[in-house]
């Protein structure tokens, strides 16, 4: 009973956060989520086989969820918004807390009754409920005024890259610090032969395709001189990588080469230097025509799509004579070499697949805000990809996928939010001196470790712990042992 | 009568320290051969320089009429000889099946292309694989129930079989057991004999033996060799061993070779 209380408490902090941070029909939202959170981590942590008891399972952790959204909802309207000076209407926090209520309970029960099925309909089953809600998203976006939109975008974008990196280091074991140069270079690969820079100005249906095969060029490229190194060595070399792709980027706009004394071309400009690549094409389809940036819906279905795809390909290589060698490699290099596995070529297509999303990730980010620039690829993309990866659950796809969702959400909504939120109640107490703090900016480095701290020490397995996955990171495995 | 194994002259130097000294040795084709001496004999080093863990620093191996000099481990795998640890090297995080289809790899063909499509053949390699996996868990003795436990949260004998039906997994004409019963029970241990003999028997496949227990070494082997640091110092029947004086003297130290001597006729075993 403590157990489940405590395992629903994650997604009942996330419905209480929204509903606090995110004013209005806001809450209706909160509760949606608190209960799908909830619905699949409470049956993950204590597997339900009895209809009847799942039932109530899933009240009880919809009970919870509720119940602290409900609290967010309040404390809101009637603790802040008054501060703030926005109106209190009564009707609509009515409306708020009966739709989140219902939102919550609904889904969480359903999930967990889903999750007593056998597998093959279990999965038909969370497929369908997921499939709902991702399907309708846009129009519950537009109905709620919730505004997320523009941002949940670029979340999936992330997503679809914390999936590629969780190959490589979830999967295959290799502490990869430097996975965002990858994005860089499936970004300017589609932006170069899919806009005016060159005279190319390919489809982007075309340029995707180049962007996921130059970034897989690039992986083995890169991967290759890190082929003996283990553990720490391996951080370190990638890390370097992460740092010199952007750099070269930024530098590679006035090229030239000669042969002996031949110029064979001088002074190219083959990545627009520091200004980037302006603009890239947009995606063309029939009857929708050529996507545009003031209607995120074609977008999103785009990226979704991409994901979606992305994540059955990623299953079977997962579950395939690949994957198992992966996984060998992970756990035991020496070993794995003992038992037939090239331990070369598995690693180098652990970093071409793995660089390959990227790549995908990339180009479509590119066509997305239509230019791309070099800062867009720092470090801390590379950080914020490992930090996804590492929340959910080393190894394991959903877990990534939640992990990855509560850390770009805590960086892109509930942040700037907060933020908001804190500005105004700071002008509203007329204090003039902390009025030029900006929270979202100053603190949210500070606020991003300090979740990442506490998550490890209350649940260092990550959220969805997979029976099979390894608890750590791999770095402490570069000692050898040979008997 | 052929050998399937052959190493002459066979040298691994550490720095200054020679762990493996000009070693010849054969490995009669169908036989149970025993690889015998005190710790830190150079044993272990013996098999890590034959399958490719280590390159050798002088001397030649020949496997099946071919060299293994400068061979990978895989492509030493690929060429018939499957190997178990002495401290157990499972993949701890994978399923007893798992460990076992891994074993599989060199034999299995599935390419990146083949498993995204998901083609008729990827999905039918996969099925066998699976139900072979099965099939050599049974063989070794591991519980069925047991199958798709964590390899790393079996009891530990279930660990050792399970090191053995994932060498058996890499189809080997020669397997090398390195201290298989090491922390076995007597119980443990003449089941871990029997299953020894039926591999040989019923599989017709050479077995190449580490082992300190000298009650299973004298039952089990047709030919014994012998190493002393590094060196070998005797090789024959196990019968020949047993009263060999410089095996007893490396295993008891001098002085106590004489007495230790008239003991081991008695006992019929030299420690
Ligand atoms: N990788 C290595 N680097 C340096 N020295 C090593 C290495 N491997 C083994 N040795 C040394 O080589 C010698 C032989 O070791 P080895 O492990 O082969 O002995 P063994 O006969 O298997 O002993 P045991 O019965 O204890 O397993 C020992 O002195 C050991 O310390
Ligand atoms: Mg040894």
């Amino acid at each position: 009973m403590q157990i489940r209380i405590r395992t629903s408490m994650i997604g009942a902090a996330f419905g209480f956060a929204i509903a606090l941070i995110s004013g209005g029909f806001a809450g209706i939202f909160a509760g949606l989520v608190a209960g799908l959170i909830s619905g699949y981590v409470v049956p993950q942590a204590e597997p339900l086989t009895d209809k009847r008891r799942a039932v109530g399972q899933g009240m009880i952790a919809a009970l919870v969820g509720s119940v602290m959204t409900i609290l967010g909802i309040v404390l809101r309207n009637m603790g802040i918004d008054p501060i703030i000076g926005e109106p209190l209407n009564i009707l609509a926090v009515g409306i708020a807390i009966i739709g989140a209520t219902i939102l919550c309970v609904l889904v969480c029960v359903v999930m967990c009754v889903v999750r007593t099925e056998p597998p093959a309909r279990e999965r038909i089953g969370m497929a369908i409920v997921v499939g709902i809600i991702l399907v309708t998203y846009p129009w519950l976006d537009q109905f709620l005024n919730l505004r997320f939109m523009n941002e949940v975008i670029p979340v999936l974008v992330f997503l679809l890259m914390a999936l590629g990196l969780n190959i490589v280091v979830g999967y295959a074991g290799l502490l990869d610090l430097g996975y965002a140069a990858f994005f860089a270079i499936g970004a300017y690969a589609a932006a170069m032969v899919s806009s005016p820079h060159f005279g190319l100005s390919l489809s982007f249906w075309l340029a995707i395709w180049v962007a996921a095969a130059t970034a897989a060029i690039f992986g083995l490229i890169l991967g290759s001189p890190t082929l003996p190194l283990r553990g720490d060595y391996l951080a370190i070399v990638t890390l370097g990588f992460g740092e010199i792709v952007p750099i070269a980027i930024k530098n590679l706009d006035k090229v030239s080469l000669s042969i002996w004394n031949y110029p064979l071309f001088v002074d190219v400009d083959l990545t627009g230097g520091t200004k980037g690549i302006n603009p890239i094409n947009r995606p063309w389809l029939p009857i929708i025509g050529e996507f545009s940036p003031s209607n995120p819906i074609p977008w999103y279905f785009l990226i979704l799509g991409i994901m979606l795809i992305s994540i059955f390909f990623i299953s079977r290589l997962r579950n395939s004579r690949l994957g198992r060698a992966w996984t060998a490699l992970r756990e035991d290099e020496l070993a794995a070499g003992a038992m037939g596995i090239n331990t070369v070529n598995v690693k180098l297509l652990a970093f071409a697949i793995g660089a390959t999303f990227s790549g995908l990730a990339g180009a479509f980010y590119g066509a997305y805000i239509s230019a791309i620039f070099p800062e867009s690829f720092r470090f801390d993309v590379s950080v914020m990809l490992l930090c996804m990866v590492i929340l959910g659950g080393l190894g394991n796809m959903s877990g990534v996928i939640l992990g990855g969702i509560i850390i770009q959400f805590a960086d892109r909504l509930f942040l700037p939010q907060m933020s908001n939120v804190v500005q105004k109640l700071i002008v509203a107490s007329g204090n003039e001196s902390l009025r030029d703090i900006n929270f979202a900016s100053d603190f949210r480095l500070l606020l991003f470790g300090l979740t990442l701290v506490l998550m490890m020490v209350l649940r260092p397995q990550g959220l969805v712990p997979s029976n099979g996955a390894p608890r750590v990171l791999p770095v402490a495995a570069g000692e050898a042992r040979h008997d | 009568m052929t050998n399937i194994l052959e190493t002459r002259g066979l040298t691994k130097r550490f720095g200054g320290l020679t762990a493996v000294d000009s070693v010849d040795f054969s490995v009669a084709t169908g036989s149970i051969t025993s690889l015998i001496g005190p710790n830190g004999a150079g044993k272990t080093t013996f098999f890590n320089t034959v399958t490719g863990l280590y390159t050798p620093t002088s001397g030649t191996i020949a496997f099946a009429g071919r060299s293994l000099v400068g061979l990978k481990p895989h492509e030493v795998t690929a060429a018939g000889i499957g190997r178990t640890f002495q401290n157990i090297r499972l993949f701890g995080n994978m399923t007893a099946v798992e460990n076992v289809m891994v074993g599989m790899h060199s034999r299995m063909h599935a390419n990146v292309l083949g498993i995204l499509v998901h083609s008729a053949r990827v999905q039918h390699e996969e099925a066998t694989a699976r139900a072979k996996a099965h099939a050599l868990l049974d063989a070794v003795g591991l519980p069925a129930q047991r199958a798709d436990d964590l390899s790393k949260n079996l009891p530990y004998g279930d660990q050792r079989r399970l090191e053995i039906a994932r060498a058996l997994a890499t189809d080997p004409q020669l397997l090398l057991l390195d201290e298989p019963t090491a922390g076995m029970n007597p119980h443990e241990t003449a089941e871990l004999t029997q299953l020894i003999r039926r591999i040989r028997d019923e599989r017709a496949i050479t077995i190449l033996l580490i082992e300190h227990d000298m009650k299973l070494v004298m039952e089990i082997s047709e030919s014994i060799t012998v190493l002393d640091r590094g060196a070998k110092i005797a090789a024959g029947l196990p019968k020949d061993i047993r009263s060999n004086e410089q095996v007893i003297e490396a295993y008891l130290g001098r002085g106590a070779a004489s007495m230790a001597h008239a003991n081991a006729r008695n006992t019929g075993e030299p420690t």
